[in-house]
């Protein structure tokens, strides 16, 4: 049950729903944009979330398409997990966000709402940080499109009344090889300990991550010394790792210290798989 | 009659697959109020100030209840306060409690109560408590009003000591070659049914108090609230529909007090109060935690000569139910191995960690890890196979238990068997460690369990049978059907005994503490054996009467007459006889003339011998017999990532007979997942506030489908003379083994000795680094 009144909008345009928002702003509602849901409501009862005003983006058009556009991938910000992973246009992001939550709950979690997510795993921006994608937002000054790894620092840096509508993704990166591995605490079910994805570009490889730092990322720096291939592997990995943003995490999940054990491993199995050593 | 042993589809089956069934949050009125609990959010802190101005004048708001003393409450000590006053023991203390029209609106106004605190020192673990020189959980524990065997220190953090003295501990040192001595933990956890608790309170008019509530002991719930508040136990109702998964924490009673006393606040309005998840996990009790010291001596066969055993419970900021659990670890304190000369003391410890329930195996799980990794380890020292070192030192009739109950054929199961079974069924032969590649390797765990039911010696149930018309039985027993399938097994129970149709007894699923027979508690595996026996004491009854109205009718002696089919008849002419529904409702001749009347059927049944320990040696007896069981698992380690997956579980337990297959593999198999969720993943995180960091699902999680092993069960049959057709307990025993046979596996796997539960790979990572 949620402890607070809100007024809910559904707009069917992008048009209204950023006047809407606009609207509601004004009248001090603290307007959310939501699609699938799941935070609005799992955090709002625990009142980690408030709002007067929620616009429900499910009905927009543009935020449901999923489709090839010329070279690149195009797929709407609200549409659920499921369905991008039965559809399966880009294995990298299936194999992410079929390891998101749980079966039921990913009926319901959109792409969008989890790239803009409150908790902070944020696991699908990882395919599109590795892809260089292009992500296409809206807001009172009309629509835009820019490098996700321009706009995405921990979170996607939106302005007031913006939201995502879509991210495009060039084709040769939709189907580069990749490994994507979540490991958890323990078994199949819960947040990430950490969750690492990597795309091979040619000899390049790149690696992304969630679950090591209270965001996810991508870090050239890190990159660079993963690719040195004049070094073993070994001597690659210890660099990379005392090239890591901070803090690391240290919580119920694991300590600091044994999620850079699992790192160190992680990021071995990368490059061994994706054939860089 | 062969319906004992089928797997009769559970009655209640079409209600609970449909969504039908209902439960006590399903039950509503327009008059009903909702009751908001406000909870510490500290593990130990003084209250300074409880400001609830802004919170009474919320719209909807009909009463708050804050800062007032209400007497204490608390089954063998009454320590604790339905609502905190003073300080606060726990996170998730209930602080204050909000009535209003709507739950939204309670919710809304309890958010707006504020409360000042001062922190204080906090107790983390039962070991700390046990120092001198520990934080006082309770300082006036001297003058709480207690249980005439309980064993409170005042001055201390104990809240009672159990104490098992047996043979000569020199004698024994002096007979061993070898000593294993090694200390275990695990913090509490949570029991996390899928029905989070919910209490319904109601006080009519003339003063009738009505209680509907998720309970495994309304019968309690009964005593319990005319004890601690003075009311005349005629006047206490108290209802239980379904009750959706319990396994022990709804054997406490906490919720039903805040009901009543909200109820109370608001002239006798009916007052609902339904946890949520996080206060379920939080406020309502938890699953005990223990620190454990084991020290084992043995020969050079490996023949345990002697034990010194200290448990030290985690009873969290209130005894309840953990002087019962306390006890309960010392009887049995053991494991299942002849032990002649004991030493142990079992220690219940205040702390500032949420307060214990009943777990299902109450306090067996928890010890056996610790004695089944000892067990382990004394293999391992002395080079013998673990199976072998246990079949060795099984215990078995003719033996004695540690509180010197002599064993016989009938009150100890056949452990030797189970092993043996155990042996073939995990094909132990193969050996212990079967290596996959350079990482991966599979190993097998075993171990072994025994329990009694520590019940109260007075513990009565009861059992009911009316006729309908046409000949069919209403069977009516205070056993909660909390998914056990019990109720249905009952039915099968009397269909035997009557050798009838099944489907011709209907069983009442709903207990009303009014007009159903008392029923102790849902507890303990006892359902069948003590409302089994009363049934049976009833069927007697019916059959009775039965055979004496159809002798007046057919003109023959009672002990000529057979009963069948739903029919008295004539042994020797079974086509002479009468059908029940000529007889049940009495029988009346052609000319109107009426004889009999209606046939009420009534049975009981009370615990035999069973004694109070003796408070210096514990000897006594504490429970009526020993169901034993023989676990193995088989886990695929990664020796470099030090992650593993569940391959296969088995456990065999000796059930005497098996009432109900499916509802016995059910059993014994939901048991297994539980044991290895507790053992692989299931603990509460605190921090230095003693706060819970994970009250929610998203961070506390049980065993999720698909992370199960394929799970083994068989069973051995050695009949318990004194129970229904020779039924022993069995749904708690699967759970027993799991965390030792898991630790064991894992042990061996890692190379290192586990000593602590959740057994997570960071916990085997963390062993390994400190150990090189």
């Amino acid at each position: 049950m949620l402890p607070f009144d809100f007024e809910y909008y559904k707009p069917a345009s992008l048009k209204e729903a950023i006047d809407l928002y606009q609207t509601a702003a004004k009248n001090r509602k603290k307007p959310m944009f939501i699609s699938g849901g799941t935070e609005l409501i799992t955090l709002g009862r625990i009142n980690l979330v408030h709002t007067e005003a929620v616009i429900d983006l499910k009905d927009i058009a543009e935020c449901m398409v999923m489709q090839f556009e010329g070279d690149y991938l195009v797929i709407g910000s609200t549409l659920s997990l499921t369905k991008i992973e039965e559809t399966n246009h880009f294995p990298l992001l299936t194999k992410t966000a079929s390891e998101v939550a749980d079966h039921t709950s990913r009926g319901k979690i959109t792409l969008g709402g989890n790239i803009c997510a409150q908790i902070f795993y944020r696991e699908t921006v990882l395919p599109f940080l590795l892809a260089d994608s292009q992500v296409v937002i809206v807001g009172p000054s009309g629509i835009k499109v820019s490098p996700i790894n321009n706009l995405f620092h921990e979170q996607l840096q939106l302005g007031t009344g913006e939201f995502l509508i879509q991210v495009a993704t060039a084709k040769r990166f939709v189907t580069a090889p990749f490994v994507s591995i979540k490991r958890r605490q323990q078994w199949d079910t819960g947040y990430p300990l950490i969750t690492v994805a990597a795309l091979k570009i040619g000899e390049e490889v790149r690696v992304a991550l969630s679950g090591l730092c209270p965001f996810p990322f991508r870090s050239k720096k890190v990159e660079t010394l993963l690719n040195n291939r004049e070094w073993p592997i070994e001597d690659r990995v210890n660099s990379a790792l005392s090239e890591l943003p901070g803090p690391i995490l240290n919580d119920v999940e694991g300590s600091a210290e044994y999620r850079l054990f699992v790192l160190r491993n992680l990021l071995h199995d990368v490059l061994e798989v994706l054939g860089a050593s | 009659m062969d319906v004992i042993g089928r797997s009769i589809l559970r009655k209640e089956s079409q209600d609970k697959v449909t969504g039908r069934a209902r439960y006590t949050h399903d039950h509503h009125s327009n008059t009903m109020l909702s009751g908001k609990v406000v909870i510490s959010p500290y593990g130990h802190a003084k209250i300074v100030k409880i400001d609830t101005i802004e919170a009474r004048n919320m719209p909807g708001v009909k009463a708050i209840l804050a800062g007032e003393e209400f007497p204490l409450t608390g089954e063998d000590i009454r320590d604790r306060p339905p609502l905190a006053v003073d300080k606060v023991r726990y996170h998730g203390e209930a602080i204050a409690l909000v009535i209003a029209d709507t739950p939204g609106q309670a919710k809304k106004a309890a958010d707006r109560i504020k409360v000042q605190y001062e922190l204080l020192p906090v107790v983390h673990s039962p070991t700390q408590a046990f120092q001198k020189d520990a934080p006082m959980v309770h300082e006036r524990l001297g003058e709480y009003i207690k249980e005439k065997h309980t064993t409170p220190v005042p001055g201390t953090n104990i809240a009672t000591h159990i104490k098992i003295r047996k043979g000569n501990m020199e004698k024994g040192w002096t007979e061993s070659v070898t000593t294993v001595e090694a200390d275990f933990s695990f913090p509490p956890s949570d029991h996390v049914a899928m029905e989070t608790r919910c209490s319904i309170a109601e006080i009519l008019p003339d003063g009738t108090i009505k209680i509907m509530t998720s309970s495994q002991a309304p019968f309690m719930v009964k005593q319990l609230i005319a004890k601690y508040f003075n009311e005349d136990i005629g006047k206490i109702i108290v209802e239980t529909p379904f009750v959706g998964g319990a396994f022990g924490g709804k054997a406490s009673v906490q919720l039903e007090i805040l009901a009543y006393l909200g109820s109370k606040a608001v002239g006798g309005l009916p007052v609902k109060i339904l946890n949520s998840r996080e206060e379920d996990i939080l406020m309502s009790p938890c699953h005990i935690g223990l620190d454990a010291k084991i020290k084992f001596g043995a020969d050079h066969l490996g023949i345990i000569k002697v034990a010194e055993i200290r448990y030290l419970w985690d009873s969290g900021a209130y005894s309840d139910k953990a002087i019962d659990l306390t006890r309960a670890g010392a009887v049995d304190c053991t494991g299942p191995y002849n032990i002649e000369n004991l030493w142990c003391d079992s220690y219940c410890m205040y702390t500032n960690h949420p307060y214990p329930a009943p777990f299902r195996g109450f306090s067996h799980s928890e010890l056996s890890f610790a004695i089944e990794r000892t067990m382990d380890l004394l293999a391992q020292k002395l080079q013998i196979d673990p199976l072998e070192l246990r079949y060795r030192n099984a215990i078995m009739k003719g033996h004695t238990t540690p509180t010197r109950v002599l064993l016989n054929q009938s009150n100890v199961g056949d452990l030797q068997k189970c092993i043996v079974r155990l042996k073939e069924l995990i094909s132990w032969d193969e050996g212990q460690v079967k290596e996959m590649n350079n990482r991966l390797v599979r190993v097998k765990g075993i171990s072994c369990s025994w329990k009694t039911s520590t019940i109260d010696p007075n513990a009565p149930s009861g059992v009911i049978l009316t006729f309908n018309r046409d000949g069919s039985i209403n069977l009516m027993s205070g056993v909660i059907e909390i998914g056990t399938g019990t109720k249905t097994v009952l039915a099968q129970i009397l269909a035997e005994r009557l050798k009838m149709n099944v489907d011709n007894i209907h069983v009442k699923m709903e207990v009303d503490t009014q007009t159903t027979p008392e029923h102790w508690k849902t507890v303990a595996s006892r359902g069948i054996y003590m409302a089994g026996r009363a049934l049976l004491e009833a069927a007697e009854d019916v059959i009775n009467q039965l055979r004496e109205i159809a002798s007046i009718v057919l003109r023959a002696p009672k002990e000529d007459l057979e009963i069948a089919d739903s029919r008295v008849f004539l042994r020797d002419n079974p086509l002479m006889g009468l059908h029940f529904q000529d007889i049940c409702y009495g029988y009346q001749y052609p000319n109107g003339n009426s004889i009999g009347g209606q046939i009420i059927g009534t049975g009981n049944f009370i615990m035999r011998h069973l004694t109070h320990l003796d408070p210096e040696t514990g000897a006594g007896k504490p429970g009526p017999e020993w169901t034993v069981a023989a676990y193995g698992v088989e886990i695929e380690f990664d020796r470099r990532d030090f992650t593993y997956q569940l391959v296969k579980a088995a456990t065999v337990v000796d059930i005497g007979t098996v009432l109900n297959k499916k509802a016995a593999l059910g059993q014994v198999m939901g048991a297994m997942s539980m044991g290895l969720a507790f053992a692989g993943r299931e603990t509460f995180y605190f921090d230095q506030l003693g706060r819970v960091l994970n009250p929610q699902l998203r961070t506390y999680r049980p065993l999720h489908y698909g992370e199960n092993p394929e799970y083994l069960v068989d069973f051995v049959h050695t009949p318990d003379l004194e129970a229904p057709y020779g039924a022993r307990g069995v749904g708690e025993h699967g759970l027993l083994g799991m965390p030792g046979a898991l630790g064991n596996a894992l042990s061996v796997a890692a190379g290192v000795s586990l000593h602590h539960l959740p057994l997570i790979p960071e916990l085997i990572w963390k062993t390994k680094e400190a150990k090189s």
